[in-house]
Order: structure tokens, then C-alpha cells, then sequence
């Protein structure tokens, strides 16, 4: 054999990537560069083909090479890989009759406990009102501070006993500072015109620093409202939706309560060894995983129609069915990947805007397919280029191939692949047999846990979060990195950024927004990380090693997108440290990283064994 | 005022267009005082033609807390900190602006001091 030019395609969910090399006679191989191209169309479809061959000219043009003296290329044996996601709220926080306002603005204004019926102030210096009882002053929009403070003012001296006072407007501190007598003032109520009138009500502001101490405990709320111990035990959730505050106002209504409500949120039937069983999903991520390995391994996963699970599942079979042509009834849902979250979402019958965190299950589901069209997309390559190419080898295979020439790594070597759907791991045994799997939940999935605890609109912040450390902007000149180190700036950093948890990416700090400090969003990204690919690095691992042993394997070489990130490889190496596992991020050729694996153990399979 | 303690007091300066209409600052002292920063007011001369940034920087310059508001005869409002460049204040409220953005200016200048952030 002469030697020849041949160029390692692999395509893969989001990039395709290719690796000219040249083969000498002997088998030996020179590798002399790569490239890397978005995938065009689904992984595994015909469309792959522009791409696929964007990327081998591109690697060809670096080299300084003509497709005419190339041998062949060779593709990847790839099978799409369809994943989806989906989130079903089950719990909710309901507030009946107005029964409690809990918002917790930023500055309310004086401090102590105000116990009172409730009273418009428009009312207040009315005729034939009941002088006797303490009154809790209720301001609508429209009244300014200076009027407000001159209204209370002057009934105080009237004699009513004004004990407390809830406000629409951004203004507690400016009334109390005109006040004669100091009294707790609850501001920004926003619904203010609901709070029901003539009521007996609490108002309680503790000190700057200091949360509510009566209010939030249910025998203060016994005492202030005098009740018996059955109506104690009603109002205990409204002391639990306060604990924390620093300002809150509670309304004793006949019938009106603070409600945790579970939403029913469907059924998942999990089919696999022979049995069907079924987990509702409110049951949480626990019960969904521990009834999902009870069926391993999994045959179909189907949802009940109506709930957002049922719909996603639905979705990723239609989806498949379209890309392969496959009937629907022949594709199949391998694998689900359950997690509990916590998300805020608005209170209903709220009064100011109320946010309570509810809990919710996240499901990552996944289909793969036996059915690969990649003959299809090296026919389409080898007519547009003018060379020959073909199927070169199976991407499990391959991956683990090329992460052998990862410096420091020899058989018996596990790869997982980090990608953005499925988390993918093979195992190449010591006497040189592969295994492959594909596991549900991966890169985006941990964008979607983000964007939801933290309340993230914007799916490009969330995924910013995720992708660069965090900063915390301290002065005009100045901000602390998440580490704690502090850097120094020439010019001023711009307003929009002033106070703000922000993101050190690439192109500048972009803030996050949230009310959340800079340790709590932390908490948040690493969590999410840490349950979706250390979970999925095990779950997958288990399946390729032998007997499901972890101890049996030596080296683990990660690789894919979300191993160039900062710390996922880390908590990954820490999370498989007790197995006696020897992990870290490949670097294929010594050189790429953890790029490129597939694509080079195309050319090395190609060189054992010249087709 | 006149009391020399507490001219000395550490407070966001105000430095107001004597031409300024009145409820402006009004609203601006309103802004600072919810979020519990003190504010002193310096009123500039009708002689002195200057716009609401230069206004807020020598104001931000005479603060103890570095942080100045100026507010031209206009009614255009301008939030500054003394170490930004005097021609790129923090925060400028538009020429329609009304009371609401009034009562934000003396906000964003008290959140300044008290380093809370200052974008909506």
C-alpha cells in the first residue's frame, strides 16, 4: 500500500467534526489537522452530507491539500439521537380571601407589631366610625406621602389609634418619618384595593437586620388573633409563607387560608423486564428513578396524555418517526432522566406579587435508533467532493479509539461523552470488545434547571450561567470574582452592571437577573450540574461496566462540549474519586482536547485495517 | 443647614438650577430619603449656564459620599459619582421624564451609596 490521504469525519448531535491524516505504507499515521462545523440536520440523516463535507474541505484548506489527492472519507456509524425535556409543576401556592401579604418589599418602613381593623384612610376622619378599636390605615394609590403623614397625623390627634398602616405606594419610610407616632408600615402592596375592609389584621416590621418573629410563628399568630387551637392549626401555613421576612401583614378572614395544594400531574409507565410499571410523576425524581431501574432495561416509557410529560414524551417519538421514517409504534423511549426542582412562581391571590417555590420534577427523555441513513450521507459526500468515502466505523468504538491516544490512558478505557441531549459512554475491554450506551439528560438540560430555579426569562442568560463563572460588581472600578479575588478595572464599568451579579463571559459581564446574591446562583449552577452529569456519569458508567462494577474500570476519559467546561470535569473526577477511577478530560493526539476522538479513531481504524 | 454638623454629615449633594422647578427636587430628596441616605442641597447660579451632568459632578465632588444629583433648569435630572468621568454620569432621566422618574433619580443615587443595583 502507497501512502494516502484520509480524512476521519464524525458527526455528531451539534458539531461535525473532521481529522486529515496521512497513512504511510507501514500503517503509521501523521496527523495533520483538524476542523470543526456545525451539523446541518438531524445526526444520522442525509442532510449530515453539507456539513460533513463543509468539514472536510475546511480541514483540507488548513492543510494546504486538494480533494483530488484525497484517498477517501470516512464516516462515522451514527444513529440519531433524539432527546427532549420537559417540566410539571407539582405544587401551588394559593392564598384565599386575601388572608396574608407576604412580599417582602425592600424598604418598609418603622418596626414593632400594629394589631388593628383594617380601615381605608379616606374613611378615616369620617363621622360615626368606631374611635374605640387600634386602626390598621389602608392607603390606595394616588395618595402622597406628605398627605398620608398629615392625614395620620392628624387623626392620631383626634384619638384614634392608629397602630399600623399598609401602603400601595414605594413610600413607608417617608411616611413614618413624618409621623408623630411611630407605628410598623407595610409599602408597594400593589393590590391594595383587595385587602378586605373592616377586618381585624396584624402588621408586624422588625428591624433592619432582623426577621418577623410573631407573625411567622403560629401560636404568635394564635395569640394576636386569640384562636382556638383548630383555627391555629389553619393558619399555620400562613405563618410557614412568612418565615424569613423582614415585613407582613395577616388578615383574619372567616374563611380565608393559605393553601399548598399538590397538582396531580400524571402517570409514567415505565416497560422493561418483562413488566410495566407505573410512577406518578408528583411522586418525585427518587420514586421515577428507583421504579425506572426496577424495569431495567427499559423497553418504552410512555406518559399520560394532557400533562406536559405525557405531550413531551408524545413529541420526541413524532419527532424520530420524522426524522427516520420509522412508524411510531416501532421507536421506543430507552431511558428518562427524572430530577426534583424548585421553582418561584407567582402566588395566586396575591396580593402584592407574592412569590412561593414550588416544587417541581424535570424529565429529560431520550430515543436512539437502530436505523442509521449514514450510507446515504457518505454516497451524498463522495459525488459532491469527487472522492470516495463510506461508513468508516461505529462512533462508540471509534470515541474510545481515539481517546486512547489521550497521553497517560490504556485499555481497559471507559470515554463518556458530554454532549447536550444524551450523555453517551462506551467501554473498550482489555481484550478489545466495545460497549456502548446512551443515557437521557445532558448540557441542556442543566440550562433549563438554571433558567427555572433562578427565574431566568432569557434562555441565553441561563445558558451563560452555566457556561462562565460569576461575578459580583462592587464599585464603578472594581468587582469580586466568585472566588473571592477582586480585579480592578481602567475604565468605569457601565451602570447596568453597578451592584449586580454578573457573568464574566467572553465578550464582557452581562448581568443576571435576580435578587439572588452571587453564592446562591453559584449554588444553583453547580447543583444542577452536579444532578444531571454526575448522576448521568455513574448511571451510564454502571451500564458499560462489566457486572456494573465501577471498580473495574482503570481510566475514564471525558469528552464532548461540556468537557472544556470549568468545572464539570472536575466534579465529575470527584464524584467517580471513591471507585478508584483514574478521570479526567481527554486530550486526543495530546494536542485537541477533548475534541476530535471520533473522527482520529476513524483514521486509526482505517490504518489497522485499510478498506 | 446653617448648623455646621450638619453641613458635615455624609449626604448625596443635590446641586439644583435656581431656575429648576421645585417639585423636581422634591421628588429627588423623596427618592433618597425611602432608602434611608441623606441628601444636602446646594442651589447653583442663574449665571452659571451648565447642564445636569456638570451639575452632578461638582456635586458628586463636594459629597462626602461621592455621589451627586444635579438638576438643570430644565428639569433634566443627571445622577454622578465622583470617580466616573465627568461627562458619563450614571444615570440621566429623559426630557419627558415625570414625577416617578424624578422620585428613581434620588433613588439611583442613594442606591449608589448604599451599593444596591441601579438598573430597573
Amino acid at each position: 500500500m502507497d501512502t494516502r490521504l484520509v480524512v476521519g469525519v464524525d458527526v455528531g448531535n451539534s458539531t461535525t467534526e473532521a481529522c486529515l491524516a496521512r497513512v504511510g505504507p507501514d500503517g503509521a499515521v501523521t496527523y495533520l489537522g483538524t476542523a470543526l462545523k456545525h451539523t446541518t440536520g438531524v445526526k444520522g440523516t442525509p442532510e449530515n452530507a453539507d456539513g460533513a463535507v463543509a468539514a472536510v474541505r475546511e480541514v483540507l484548506a488548513r492543510a494546504g491539500a486538494t480533494v483530488g489527492e484525497l484517498h477517501t472519507v470516512l464516516l462515522n456509524e451514527a444513529t440519531p439521537v433524539i432527546s427532549g425535556l420537559a417540566m410539571e409543576t407539582i405544587t401551588e401556592t394559593i392564598i384565599t380571601e386575601s388572608t396574608m401579604i407576604g412580599h417582602n418589599p425592600a424598604t418598609p418602613g418603622g418596626e414593632g407589631l400594629g394589631v388593628g381593623v383594617t380601615v381605608p384612610i379616606g374613611e378615616l376622619l369620617g363621622d360615626g366610625r368606631d374611635s374605640e378599636r387600634p386602626v390598621i390605615v389602608v392607603v390606595p394609590h394616588g395618595w402622597d406621602f406628605d398627605d398620608v403623614a398629615a392625614t395620620l397625623n392628624s387623626a392620631v390627634r383626634d384619638g384614634v389609634d392608629v397602630v399600623a398602616a399598609v401602603l400601595a405606594g414605594d413610600d413607608a419610610v417617608l411616611v413614618t418619618n413624618r409621623l408623630e407616632k411611630r407605628i410598623p408600615v407595610v409599602d408597594e402592596v400593589a393590590a391594595v384595593e383587595k385587602v378586605p375592609v373592616g377586618m381585624l389584621a396584624a402588621v408586624e416590621v422588625a428591624p433592619p437586620g432582623r426577621t418577623i418573629r410573631t407573625l411567622s410563628n403560629s401560636y404568635g399568630l394564635a395569640t394576636v388573633f386569640a384562636l382556638d387551637p383548630a383555627q391555629t392549626r389553619q393558619v399555620s401555613p400562613v405563618a410557614r409563607a412568612l418565615t424569613g421576612n423582614r415585613s407582613a401583614v395577616v388578615i383574619r378572614t372567616p374563611t380565608g387560608d393559605v393553601t399548598d395544594r399538590l397538582i396531580p400531574a400524571g402517570v409514567l409507565e415505565l416497560r422493561g423486564a418483562g413488566k410495566t410499571l407505573r410512577v406518578e410523576v408528583d411522586a418525585g425524581a427518587d420514586a421515577i428513578m428507583d421504579t425506572l431501574a426496577r424495569a431495567q432495561p427499559v423497553d418504552d416509557v410512555h406518559g399520560e396524555p394532557g400533562t406536559h410529560v405525557g405531550g413531551m414524551l408524545a413529541q420526541v417519538r413524532d419527532t424520530m418517526t420524522d426524522v427516520t421514517g420509522q412508524p411510531a409504534s416501532e421507536i421506543a423511549i430507552h431511558d428518562v432522566l427524572a430530577v426534583d426542582t424548585i421553582v418561584p412562581a407567582e402566588v395566586r391571590g396575591g396580593l402584592a406579587g407574592e412569590v412561593a417555590l414550588e416544587h417541581a420534577v424535570a424529565l429529560a427523555a431520550m430515543v436512539s435508533t437502530d436505523r442509521s441513513r449514514m450510507q446515504a450521507v457518505a454516497d451524498q459526500v463522495a459525488a459532491e467532493l469527487g472522492s470516495s468515502a463510506g461508513v468508516g466505523g461505529v462512533e462508540g468504538a471509534m470515541a474510545v479509539r481515539g481517546a486512547l491516544t489521550t497521553p497517560g490512558v490504556d485499555r481497559p478505557v471507559a470515554v463518556i461523552d458530554l454532549g447536550g441531549g444524551s450523555t453517551d459512554a462506551a467501554l473498550l475491554s482489555a481484550s478489545g470488545e466495545t460497549t456502548a450506551v446512551h443515557v437521557a439528560g445532558a448540557g441542556e438540560l442543566v440550562t433549563k434547571l438554571i433558567a427555572s430555579e433562578l427565574a431566568l426569562d432569557d434562555r441565553e442568560v441561563a445558558e451563560n450561567v452555566k457556561r462562565y463563572p460569576l461575578g459580583k460588581v462592587e464599585s464603578f472600578y472594581h468587582l469580586r470574582h466568585e472566588d473571592g479575588t477582586v480585579e480592578f478595572v481602567d475604565e468605569p464599568l457601565p451602570p447596568h452592571v453597578f451592584a449586580r451579579v454578573v457573568v464574566m463571559t467572553p465578550d464582557g459581564l452581562v448581568p443576571v437577573p435576580t435578587r439572588h446574591t452571587l453564592d446562591a446562583v453559584r449554588r444553583v449552577r453547580r447543583e444542577a450540574k452536579r444532578r444531571v452529569f454526575c448522576v448521568n456519569a455513574v448511571r451510564a458508567l454502571r451500564q458499560v461496566a462489566p457486572q456494573g462494577n465501577l471498580r473495574a474500570l482503570d481510566f475514564v476519559v471525558l469528552l464532548g462540549g461540556s468537557a472544556l467546561d470549568f468545572e464539570i470535569p472536575d466534579m465529575i473526577a470527584d464524584a467517580l474519586a471513591p471507585h478508584g477511577i483514574v478521570c479526567g478530560t481527554g486530550n486526543i493526539h495530546g494536542s485537541e482536547g477533548p475534541r476530535n476522538a471520533v473522527a482520529s479513531g476513524l483514521v486509526d481504524a482505517y490504518a489497522e485495517e485499510p478498506g | 443647614m446653617s448648623d455646621r454638623r450638619e453641613a458635615e454629615r455624609p449626604s448625596v449633594v443635590i446641586g439644583r438650577h435656581i431656575d429648576a422647578f421645585p417639585g423636581v427636587l422634591r421628588e429627588v430628596c423623596a427618592g433618597a430619603e425611602e432608602e434611608g441616605v441623606p441628601t444636602r442641597v446646594e442651589p447653583a447660579g442663574d449665571r452659571e449656564v451648565r447642564d445636569a451632568a456638570a451639575l452632578a459632578h461638582s456635586a458628586a465632588l463636594a459629597s462626602g459620599l461621592e455621589v451627586g444629583v444635579g438638576i438643570d433648569a430644565g428639569g433634566i435630572i443627571a445622577v454622578h459619582h465622583a470617580k466616573l468621568p465627568p461627562g458619563a454620569p450614571a444615570h440621566v432621566t429623559s426630557p419627558g421624564a415625570g414625577p416617578p422618574d424624578w422620585r428613581r433619580a434620588g433613588q439611583v443615587a442613594a442606591r449608589i451609596v448604599t451599593g444596591l443595583p441601579i438598573a430597573p
